[in-house]
């Protein structure tokens, strides 16, 4: 039986584009897509880019979307804090702090971790440490071990977190890409379950395999970071492993049943 | 008594932690805790030998034993051991070559061992040290290694200091741990190895000692895996959520030093007595 679609959730980097570089038929996909009743949005792991830069580069290099289909870890973390009423003090970059400008600072009462080289020292790890030792959560925009940067390796958020759990016997909740919380988030203001919506991205684990646990269909796409074999390596199985961005939507335009 | 039954079997040596049970660190010297320095000389004056295990990474030993006779305990540098001295030998048996990653005070009880590529990170209780580039450039030269070593002078969670909880070297010994996906190797309390060197140089066993400490984990904890009976004072970093801890629950939990000190000399002139 034809799987029924309302929404469309598409990975930016390795899906759409590499860099500045559009992968060959993804703008006409798009459109393509578009012309459906289908609801989309973009949805990707960021820590220092804010949903204005990243829509800034989409734009640039030929894609038609709109900032608000944009949904980054940085908006799950930003979601999670309204949900819970959050004053959290907040270790990221200065760039993702436009997503946050207008939250309370004052008597905080949560911590958020991003990625922050400017403030994983010790005085803003012990400020960090003292909130969380009165009880308050910790929320990690994901739990990356380093990242490569242009001078070498680079010590990742994940290090940190693990850092303040060990001292605080706290438990981070990590809100980005592949928690079940990120996709469901990403879905709640379209108003569809995620029985009737797809992941379409690059990453097997944490695009795919992610998206399906939390009860989406999952397409895999050879681009990006894609190596052969990547979609055996995962547990459960791509619902479809597409060639590319443009092969995925005509699978789901010629095979799947789009619905309002 | 039940509460008291750690006093039944013989104490033949002590174990005392120094930082949060002797004084308070703060501004300067710090402060003496009110009647360490008195239970300490009661000690000498009964005979039990004692031994200071501390993690303290901040001072070299001779700072350490100046800070001690300034608010005048009686303490030689023989008695103290800590992690510094036990690494470089550690290491000089090894032949390995650290990258150091500690306090700005202790690098030159390192100095002539600093010598080619490093072959080991060794980290300490940084404090301010603790920035990103410097944790970053130890990261490195982990990830530089053929078999990435980090040795961490103990491995604390937080300690006490001018009247608030600081982050400890623990914390970001597990940073690195897990961006190398590595395991460290502990160098003071609470490893086994450490207490073991205090016991032999008293001269006794596991069993025969008593370790009193403001750690919940590396202190009491620690000895209690070794055999030792541990108990917890209310001073230092103890906080009240130590007395119902989800992993130690100390032999007995004293109000200070002195308390413990009292119980132990009273418990002994007893078991005299009966003999």
């Amino acid at each position: 039986m034809a799987k029924k679609i309302r929404a469309i959730l598409v990975d930016l980097s390795g899906t759409l584009h590499v860099d500045d570089t559009v992968i060959p038929g993804s703008i006409e996909a798009l459109k393509k897509l578009r012309e459906t009743s289908a609801k989309i949005k973009f949805v990707t792991n960021t820590t220092k880019e804010s949903k204005r830069i990243l829509h800034e580069r989409l734009a640039r290099i030929g894609f038609s979307i709109n900032k608000e289909e944009i949904f980054t870890s940085l908006t799950a973390a930003r979601h999670l804090i309204d949900k819970r009423s959050l004053r959290p003090y907040m270790l990221i970059a200065d760039a993702a702090k436009e997503e946050f400008s207008d939250i309370n600072s004052e008597k905080q009462n949560a911590v958020l971790v991003g990625l922050a080289p400017e403030y994983f020292d010790y005085e803003h790890m012990t400020k960090a440490f003292r909130i969380l030792l009165e009880g308050a959560p910790l929320i990690a925009i994901h739990r990356a071990r380093y990242y490569k940067r242009s001078d070498g390796l680079a010590l990742g958020p994940g290090a940190f977190v693990a850092a303040l759990e060990y001292s605080t016997g706290c438990k981070s909740e990590a809100v980005g890409k592949p928690e079940a919380s990120f996709f469901h988030s990403a879905l709640e203001d379209l108003g569809c379950s995620a029985t009737e919506a797809v992941m379409i991205g690059d990453d097997a684990r944490d695009d795919v395999c992610g998206a399906m646990n939390a009860g989406l269909h999952g397409i895999l796409v050879k681009t990006g970071k894609y190596r052969p074999g990547d979609e055996s390596t995962v547990n459960p199985k791509p619902s479809y492993v597409a060639e590319n961005f443009a092969q995925a939507v005509d699978h789901i335009l010629s095979t799947w049943l789009i619905s309002e | 008594m039940a509460v008291n039954s750690w006093l039944a079997e013989p104490i033949k040596g002590l174990l005392l932690d120094i930082t949060g049970v002797l004084y308070e660190s703060g501004e300067g010297f710090g402060t003496a805790i009110p009647g360490s320095v008195e239970a300490v000389k009661r000690l000498r004056e009964t005979g039990i030998p004692v031994r200071f295990v501390t993690n303290e990474t901040c001072a070299t030993r001779a700072e350490l034993i100046k800070k001690l006779h300034h608010h005048s305990f009686s303490v030689s540098e023989g008695d103290v051991f800590s992690p510094v001295p036990a690494v470089i030998s550690l290491l000089k048996e090894r032949g390995l070559v650290p990258h150091l990653l500690v306090h700005p005070a202790i690098e030159c009880e390192f100095s002539g061992l600093v010598a080619g590529n490093p072959t080991c990170v060794v980290m300490g209780d940084a404090d301010e040290a603790f920035s990103f580039a410097n944790m970053n450039v130890a990261f490195r030269a982990l990830k530089a290694m053929e078999d990435p070593k980090l040795f961490a002078l103990g491995f604390g969670k937080y300690y006490k200091h001018k009247g608030q909880l600081q982050l400890d070297v623990g914390a970001f010994a597990t940073a690195l741990e897990f961006a190398c996906d590595i395991k460290s190797e502990i160098v003071g309390k609470p490893s086994p190895l450490f207490f073991d060197a205090a016991l032999s140089d008293i001269g006794i066993t596991a069993k025969e000692a008593v370790m009193i400490g403001d750690d919940i984990v590396s202190d009491v904890g620690g000895a209690q895996k070794c055999g030792i009976r541990g108990v917890l004072v209310r001073t230092g970093k103890y906080t009240r959520s130590c007395e119902n801890h989800p992993t130690v629950t100390p032999h007995f939990i004293a109000n200070n030093l002195s308390e413990a000190v009292d119980l132990i000399i009273e418990a002994q002139s007893k078991n005299i007595h009966q003999v």
